[in-house]
């Protein structure tokens, strides 16, 4: 053989090597298959509600910052909290959702900065692209072809080593730690258990936190705004009330007013509305938990009640219809008039009923919930 | 460009071989040698194109000068051609110092004067060590006449322009005037394709792996947090894979560039963590720097032919002078001075070691030094250091402690390490394989120049697909290191 040919066969035994690998032998059972369950229990979820319901799609901010347990009973509407990490693409996070969005569901989109100005490469490499090459070729299928071979190429070395990492611990009996260090998620998807007591940990690292913000630029050349977009297009042709909104983050790193008006135009340009909180969705850095995007879990309740009432603005400008749950003073303690089965025990969150009261008063204080776009 | 970027790989690199070799065929070798300066200028000017005249303009002063040193030389007149040539060297210093060190000596007289902004000129302590090199080589007589032509399209060689390696004109320019320079070469080719595709493994694959973990680790030091011994340690050593992947890598492409055009550069990385002592790390890292300034500074100053004082203050001013030329900072000159100090103390303290705990004890001393070299201020250099002391304490992720308890007397369980990797609760198994992967790599097997046929074979077959995965598919491509240099 030429030294040439030589070359060509040794890159062609490493493609194919790699793509039989990853395609069909190695996994990630605890990162991707955590990631998958948490999808798959969401989805589950999203499925088994026959009437109209509210779903909650953005990244970890999702989960952690909001509570459909807090805020079902708010509405008077079934709600799902459907977004699970912020590496998930939007793309394949829509595709599994389309299916089991109905004429008159409504989907709040608190999505991360991240999320506007993420970049297509970065899209095509995320968590779900090693998910769908392994286990879920049905939903790749609808999806572009680019979408295909990034799926193809998912796998870097660090993804790869961890591969034989994971499948070692699983094999090794490995105890998964994670709800004892930051919480598990509930029924509704929420995440619970991230109490402030646990969040001490990470209080060193969110004192010195940079959040990231992207720019104007940034976000209306992001992919994630064009996906965002071509969702509230596909919503508005199904009779889907789409509701954009800013995601939790900390009360000294505000949100620009330009980037706010570029996010609030993506939504109103394709027909979507927009909730604004008055305090723009900013909390001190003693109410988060691990990131800037993760209210600890006091907090995430005094958010979800703040989003709910905000909501239930918007659900009844488009009804013309005042939820009953809103015809409540929502300044009493949501502890009991929001317990549900599956939710948060009630104690760890009556410690906490004072801040969270204080804290309401000062969100609803501030002013009512500003709503944009078009209706 | 980038060697590493999709432009370059799908479009530069094709397109100049294809000319050089069509017009070596079709029009002579003269064209095809143009055609490589014209191809390295429109590579160099991709970058800034408003310093290609920087790049034109160097070149032919030093021509000039080095033509009339050569001829004052080899008419024997050697006091003008010394000061020919002591002009010529300053000449080149004053422009690599007005770009590179002007703020720098700016804020060291004037520390509340608002900074100049010069903007550097990629590649300037290149270029401008390589012309230097050729009006010392002129007045030594050690040189033929070349042609502007060739000496052009040696300077401005896209393989070494960039970041190296650092060549001595006697030693390509012949290679440029040979007839057969643009006859292609099946052996050639293969050896340059090889060597270039396991650089570019090198640093996609490799560095920018590390390099991920080392800049959450730095990057938080930076701004205040306390590292423990766990981050900073995993910080730091990431540091130390990703520079040498990252440049080795960058050589390695260069090498297997040149190589595909028929030219040899010299080797300039010999597995340099492997080295016992400190004096071997430095003739196994950034050879050519090393011999450049080992012939350009360290021999004229006397080397180690004088007394011991005078030997220990002429290894301290070379490595002060070789840190001062990785950057206009005093970081940079704390690590060339730390390296001074290590070999002053090598030369003089001689301790005969077995060969583990030396080669244990010069990569400890390497590694450390690249504390100050990484961090970007004083203050974030001594946390980083006084975190691997353990002074801001050890804690370990619940998992491992699970896993092996009786680390819990000596470590503190936490959730995750919030700046080991992504500080996810798996951070630590990842950033613990990839580092053995890497170190294993740099310290048991032989540097791929070593490397038998087979061998590159199979690490061909491991990393091609990786680095088709990061050149195609990675959202980011990291510069060089050393572009900024």
């Amino acid at each position: 053989m030429t030294p040439v040919g030589r070359i060509l066969l040794a890159c062609t035994a490493s493609l194919v090597l790699y793509f039989a690998c990853f395609a069909a032998i190695l996994d990630r059972p605890l990162s991707y298959g955590f990631l998958r369950q948490e999808i798959d229990a969401r989805l589950a979820r999203g499925a088994a509600i026959t009437g109209p319901k509210l779903v909650i799609l953005a990244g970890s901010n999702g989960p952690y910052s909001h509570r459909c347990a807090t805020i079902e009973p708010l509405l008077h509407m079934p709600c799902v909290n459907g977004g699970v990490a912020v590496g998930i693409a939007l793309d394949y996070l829509f595709a599994r959702w389309e299916a089991l969005l109905h004429p008159g569901d409504v989907v709040y989109l608190p999505m991360e900065e991240a999320q506007y100005a993420r970049d297509r490469a970065t899209n095509a490499l995320g968590p779900d692209a090693a998910i769908m090459l392994r286990h879920d070729r049905t939903t790749l299928a609808t999806l572009p072809a680019r979408r295909w071979l990034g799926a193809l190429f998912a796998y870097d070395l660090r993804g790869a080593l961890m591969t034989l990492v994971e499948t070692a611990l699983v094999a090794g009996g490995f105890h998964d730690p994670r709800a004892a260090a930051t919480g598990e998620s509930n029924a509704w998807g929420d995440h619970i258990g991230h109490t402030a007591a646990l969040a001490a940990t990470s209080a060193s690292v969110l004192a010195v936190a940079v959040p990231y913000h992207p720019t104007v630029a940034q976000i209306r050349a992001g992919n994630g705004s064009v996906l965002i977009a071509g969702f509230a297009d596909w919503a508005r042709e199904h009779d889907v009330r789409v509701i954009g909104g800013l995601p939790t983050g900390f009360a000294d790193s505000p949100i620009t007013e330009e980037a706010i008006a570029t996010i609030r135009a993506i939504y109103a340009m394709h027909g979507a509305l927009f909730l604004e909180l008055p305090n723009r969705s900013r909390y001190p850095r003693a109410a988060f938990f691990d990131t800037a995007e993760h209210l600890n879990e006091t907090w995430q309740v005094v958010h979800s009640t703040a989003v709910a009432r905000g909501l239930a603005g918007v659900i009844q400008s488009q009804r013309g219809l005042l939820p009953d749950a809103l015809k409540v003073d929502t300044r009493s303690a949501p502890t009991s008039s929001c317990r549900h089965p599956g939710q948060a025990p009630e104690g760890r969150l009556r410690s906490a009923s004072a801040t969270f009261l204080a804290a309401l008063s000062k969100i609803l204080d501030g002013g009512a919930p500003v709503l944009a776009g078009a209706c | 460009m980038l060697f590493h970027s999709q432009e370059f790989v799908l479009g530069f690199l094709p397109a100049c071989l294809a000319g050089c070799f069509l017009l070596g065929r079709f029009a002579g070798r003269t064209w095809a040698l143009a055609w490589l300066l014209a191809a390295s200028l429109f590579f160099y000017g991709w970058w800034n194109p408003r310093f290609v005249l920087l790049l034109l303009c160097s070149i032919a002063a030093n021509y000039a000068l080095g033509q009339h040193i050569l001829h004052l030389a080899l008419a024997e007149r050697r006091a003008p051609a010394r000061r020919w040539l002591i002009a010529g060297i300053a000449g080149n210093l004053v422009l690599l110092g007005w770009f590179k060190y002007a703020d720098f000596l700016l804020h060291i007289a004037a520390p509340g004067a608002a900074p100049l902004g010069i903007f550097l000129p990629l590649a300037i302590s290149f270029f401008t060590f390589q012309q230097i090199m050729f009006l010392v080589d002129s007045a030594r007589q050690d040189r033929a006449d070349s042609g502007l032509l060739t000496y052009a399209a040696f300077v401005a060689f896209f393989p070494h322009l960039i970041a190296g390696p650092i060549v001595r004109p006697k030693d390509i320019i012949p290679q440029l005037r040979r007839r057969d320079l643009a006859v292609p070469r099946a052996t050639n080719l293969a050896d340059g394709l090889t060597l270039f595709l396991l650089g570019l493994a090198k640093k996609l694959v490799l560095a920018d792996t590390f390099g991920g973990f080392a800049d959450i680790g730095f990057n938080a030091a930076s701004r205040g947090a306390s590292l423990g011994l766990f981050e900073a340690w995993y910080a730091v050593l990431a540091y130390s894979l990703q520079i040498y992947f990252d440049f080795s890598g960058y050589s390695d492409m260069a090498i297997g560039l040149a190589r595909m055009m028929n030219v040899r550069f010299p080797l300039n990385f010999a597995s340099p963590y492997q080295a016992r002592n400190i004096a071997e790390f430095w003739r196994r890292w950034h050879i050519t720097l090393g011999t450049f300034l080992r012939d350009c500074v360290y021999f004229p100053l006397g080397g180690s032919r004088c007394g011991t004082l005078r030997h220990s203050g002429n290894l301290l001013g070379t490595m002060l002078l070789c840190g001062l030329w990785h950057g206009a900072a005093w970081r940079f000159v704390l690590w060339g001075g730390l390296h001074g100090l290590y070999l002053v103390l090598h030369a003089h303290c001689r301790v005969t070691l077995p060969r583990p705990l030396a080669q244990a004890l010069t990569l400890l001393a390497v590694v450390v030094a690249w504390v100050p070299f990484r961090a970007t201020s004083a203050a974030a250099a001594l946390s980083m250091l006084a975190g691997m002391a353990g002074l801001h304490g050890i804690a370990l992720p619940q998992m491992v402690v699970q896993a092996l308890p009786i680390l819990a007397t000596v470590a503190t369980p936490v959730p995750v390490l919030s700046f080991l990797g992504d500080g996810r609760t798996l951070s630590f198994p990842e950033v613990t394989a990839c580092l053995l992967l890497g170190w294993c790599i740099v310290l048991l097997l032989p540097h791929v120049h070593e490397l038998s046929e087979r061998a590159r074979g199979w690490a061909l077959t491991s990393g091609f697909a990786f680095s088709m995965q990061a050149l195609f598919f990675a959202p980011h491509v990291a510069p060089f290191l050393y572009f900024r240099f």
